[in-house]
């Protein structure tokens, strides 16, 4: 995989810029630095298994924790800057793994889980079935039952892509294409849905 | 980054799977952290999976499929010349057993004739009627075998499949129901499993009166943060049900990770 063709340099550039300003004391530099990362931060957050408040309050943390540090010192490497927001908000997020491990300890653990972790919300619940059933209406609109095989055989039973290709004598240009295909016509019954639940109904 | 390199390698979906390796892992972290197109593949990828995880009920099924395809699997494994020694083995049990038996009673019957002793002739009779239940037992056990084996070796449609979420607070009347099959079958239940997370887990089924029908350990989240159980419809009557599944670290006490309930329907 290369990762330097098209918005490396940019996101060096942009970091390194965002550095020097905020340690020359820029608050516009803060708050820009703020929009850029934040919504990335956050799904991060998330895919490292922190709940929804716990999230945000990372992601607060995380800003926090950064900003100061270059509001202090800076960074030995500017351009490294996602790295460093990256590496915060591990820290953190492992850190309050811990000290839940720690609290377990207490008399009533249970009831700690409970109010750390709220029940999935019936919200949630409706927008999975409807991605299940989106799922079932996309695999019937498929038009031959390779391409169907494909799709299940790489989301379901996440074979490896070599694999598939190898068994179903196809090509990775095919492959791709069906793939690309199938999440375009999934992110559009999934907007469609969106449009009629109103703007509560947004997966994340 | 490479936005075409990203799309050909299937990137997205590849770490929305856990599959990318750790470096690689990494360094798209870094990249997606500023990159609202990729944030929004990510977030359809999550989606998308979650959809086709959930239409197919696929740790479920591997479940279901892995134990009722456990002989066929075994058979499969060995050679053809083994395959054939098995069906020998089982056509001669087959062959030669009524036989054999057949033979014990022509042999008994014959000496019967020479016993003046009615007693022993009666005695010798009901041993022969048990032989003759026992092999009509045996008779049935095979038919039975067989037939499961052919189920076996067939997909299983409609398998019942019960997605649930742990209860919180009291435990109320639970709305998840099951309606037992006419025909006995696998029954899948797939639980939710909220954060922190254990190594592994165990769990325990509990009928309305708190017996405990079944007990399973070191159970394992899959990539869903769920745990799968399929469970034999023959173990199940109407009535109500309760999952109690605990945490399991090393050296630590088990830590109460959800109790999930449902009913089922006669």
């Amino acid at each position: 995989m290369s990762f330097d063709a098209e918005r490396e340099p940019d996101e060096a550039a942009v970091a390194t810029d965002l550095v020097r300003r905020i340690a020359a004391g820029d608050s516009a530099a803060e708050t820009a630095l703020v929009q850029r990362y934040s919504r990335g931060l956050l799904y991060l957050l998330r895919r490292l298994g922190a709940p929804p408040e716990l999230a945000d309050d990372l992601h607060q943390e995380t800003f926090r924790i950064v900003l100061e540090r270059l509001r202090r010192r800076g960074l030995d490497e500017p351009a490294g800057l996602a790295g460093f927001l990256r590496g915060t908000a591990r820290n953190l997020m492992i850190a309050e793994r811990r000290k839940t491990v720690r609290r377990r300890t207490d008399a009533d653990p249970e009831g700690l889980e409970r109010a750390v972790h709220p029940a999935p919300g019936q919200l949630s619940s409706v927008l999975h079935d409807e991605e299940a059933a989106i799922v079932r209406r996309l695999i019937a609109e498929l038009p031959t039952d390779r391409d169907r095989q494909l799709l299940l055989r790489f989301y379901v039973a996440e074979e490896e892509k070599e694999s598939i290709c190898a068994d179903l004598g196809l090509d990775s240009l095919h492959f791709n294409r069906v793939l690309f295909r199938a999440r375009h016509r999934f992110k559009e019954h999934l907007e469609r849905f969106q449009a009629r639940q109103g703007p509560a109904a947004r997966i994340g | 980054m490479d936005h075409t390199d990203i799309e050909e390698q299937q990137i997205v979906d590849r770490y929305v799977m856990g599959k990318l390796p750790a470096e690689e892992a990494e360094r798209f972290e870094e990249h997606f952290l500023s990159c609202p197109e990729c944030l929004e593949q990510l977030e359809l990828a999550e989606s998308m999976q979650r959809g086709f995880k959930r239409a197919a009920g696929q740790d479920v099924a591997q479940i279901a499929a892995a134990r009722q395809l456990a002989l066929v699997a075994w058979l499969s494994r060995l050679s053809r010349s083994r395959q054939m020694a098995v069906l020998a083995m089982a056509l001669l049990v087959v062959a030669v057993l009524p036989a054999g038996l057949a033979l014990r009673e022509l042999a008994r019957e014959r000496s019967a004739t020479g016993l003046r002793n009615s007693e022993e002739v009666g005695k010798l009779r009901s041993e022969l009627d048990a032989s003759r239940r026992d092999l009509t037992a045996e008779r049935q056990a095979r038919a039975s075998a067989v037939e499961q084996l052919a189920q076996a070796r067939q997909p299983q449609r409609n398998v019942p499949i019960l997605f649930l979420d742990a209860e919180r607070g009291g435990a109320g009347e639970s709305s998840v129901r099951l309606r037992l099959p006419r025909t006995p079958t696998w029954i899948v239940l797939a639980l939710t499993i909220e954060p922190p997370h254990q190594p592994s887990y165990s769990a325990a089924l509990l009928d309305a009166h708190g017996h405990e029908l079944w007990r399973g350990g070191d159970l394992r989240l899959n990539e869903s943060d769920s745990l799968s159980l399929s469970l034999p419809s023959s173990l199940l009557a109407p009535g109500d049900y309760t999952l109690a599944v605990e945490g399991l670290a090393p050296g630590r006490k088990p830590v109460a990770a959800g109790r999930f309930a449902f009913r089922v329907l006669g």
